[in-house]
């Protein structure tokens, strides 16, 4: 406990959350299968406590961003996603969590009522020749 | 005082034909621009007579700092019905001041959240692909701004459609069309008479984006087509109401614009035009709501003055 307090006073700079659990969760990412929390803070460089990286794993739990495994006494982590999907899912939040923000953010478009449905597709169909492609990909999608 | 200090809370009304018009006949981005000026004159003046009528209406409140013979019968006659009208401005002034807070900090909040969520995604550019399976795009304003397109969004588009949906939030944020919104929603806090204003200038930052889009890719038609891809594959919640009797919706409207040959010309409209007229109603409006509020203010000032023993 008291290493971990020298530790956290011997940082260079204060560091916010976020940079730390991209830290964290990029040197999860890099591992070539589930490792243990020690490892993690070795890759790190030893700058941080043993504690912090705890906290920071389980921050990263929580937001689902990791997942844990117990092997014999300790736990095993393994990232669920990278930097672009741990921001994957706090957008996902924000915008489920917010009804107003078509409001705030442009949104490149907005919700669509099933006449208006119509009426688009109508000056689609009208309008141009379709694309096989782009097509295909979105009838897959729906499946 | 008199009724001067009641007409800039109905003078909005003058601007409807205009938010009506502008859509067809101006160009997005002189329509935007006019709306939101007279939006914002109208309720600055709107709140600065709500302030005066606030100050008057305090009177009843215990230790307020109006002078002790603001009760005299020459002070009364000068500010008229300032009991009920006082009362009811007190409310609406609390009201107002709420409303407009509320959506000031949910607007900070969802930009905040919004640019914390992008923060670890590598900056070298301004486009930030997140992999998630629901179609959606977004333009976050700060600094610098960024672009968020999900998976979802990029997969069910054309390559050209992909660069008209960038094209499209780039110049959202290049144009800081999010100031716009901002002071349009707060000015029909104040003033709700201001709402279809809110909305047209709403639609016409699309409209504008739309269009610059559609000139730095080169087709309108591609465009048009990567509007009506990415609304139809958004599985958005539809509205409740009679959809079926309602106006179309902006998104048809965005696309038939884009199948028009051309956007209206950026040129002032003539004056003898119904949108010249409408515009000249709403500046008129405006610069009799300005004079208003003017007088308004003023009157409670010598009022206060003449009240006040030296």
């Amino acid at each position: 406990m008291d290493r971990s307090r020298g530790d956290a006073g011997r940082r260079p700079r204060k560091r916010g959350q976020g940079e730390l659990e991209s830290q964290v969760l990029e040197v999860l990412s890099s591992a070539p299968e589930p490792v243990t929390a020690g490892w993690v803070q070795q890759r790190l460089g030893g700058e941080l406590a043993y504690t912090t990286v705890m906290t920071i794993l389980s921050r990263l739990l929580a937001k689902q961003a990791v997942s844990r495994s117990r092997s014999g006494r300790v736990y095993l982590w393994l990232a669920a996603s990278d930097a672009a999907g741990l921001a994957a899912i706090r957008m996902r939040r924000m915008l489920d969590t917010e009804s107003d923000r078509d409001a705030v953010l442009a949104s490149f478009v907005s919700a669509l009522p099933p006449e208006d449905e119509r009426r688009l597709r109508a000056l689609l169909a009208g309008s141009t020749e379709e694309r096989p492609a782009a097509e295909r990909s979105a009838a897959e999608r729906e499946h | 005082m008199g009724v001067f200090v009641f007409l800039p809370l109905i003078l909005p009304l003058t601007a409807l034909p205009i938010a009506r018009l502008a859509e067809h006949h101006l160009h997005p981005r002189t329509a935007v621009r006019l709306l939101t000026w007279i939006s914002v004159s109208m309720a600055v003046c709107s709140s600065l007579c709500l302030g005066l009528l606030f100050v008057v209406g305090t009177a009843q409140i215990p230790g307020n700092p109006l002078p002790d013979n603001w009760s005299d019968p020459e002070v009364r006659a000068a500010v008229p019905f300032h009991e009920e009208v006082g009362t009811a401005a007190v409310i609406v002034l609390v009201t107002v001041l709420t409303m407009c807070s509320v959506t000031l900090r949910r607007h900070l909040r969802i930009r905040a959240r919004a640019q914390q969520a992008l923060e670890f995604v590598p900056r070298d550019s301004d486009l930030a692909v997140l992999p998630d399976g629901n179609p959606y795009a977004y333009a976050v304003p700060g600094t610098p701004g960024r672009i968020v397109v999900s998976t979802g969004m990029i997969d069910s588009l054309a390559d050209d459609e992909r660069r008209a949906l960038v094209a499209h939030e780039r110049s959202h944020l290049a144009n800081r069309h999010h100031r716009y919104l901002l002071a349009t929603q707060l000015a029909s806090c104040v003033n709700p008479f201001l709402r279809p204003l809110q909305k047209a200038v709403a639609y016409g930052t699309e409209r504008w984006a739309d269009e610059e889009a559609a000139h730095t890719v080169g087709s309108r038609r591609v465009t048009a087509r990567a509007v009506a891809r990415a609304a139809l594959v958004s599985q958005h919640v539809p509205a409740p109401g009679f959809a079926a009797f309602a106006a179309p919706g902006p998104v048809p409207r965005r696309v038939a614009a884009l199948l028009s040959p051309e956007a209206p010309p950026e040129t002032w409209p003539p004056a003898h035009s119904p949108v010249g007229l409408a515009a000249m109603v709403a500046a008129a409006g405006t610069a009799a709501s300005a004079l208003s509020a003017l007088n308004a203010a003023v009157a409670l000032l010598l009022v206060l003055k003449a009240a006040t023993p030296l």
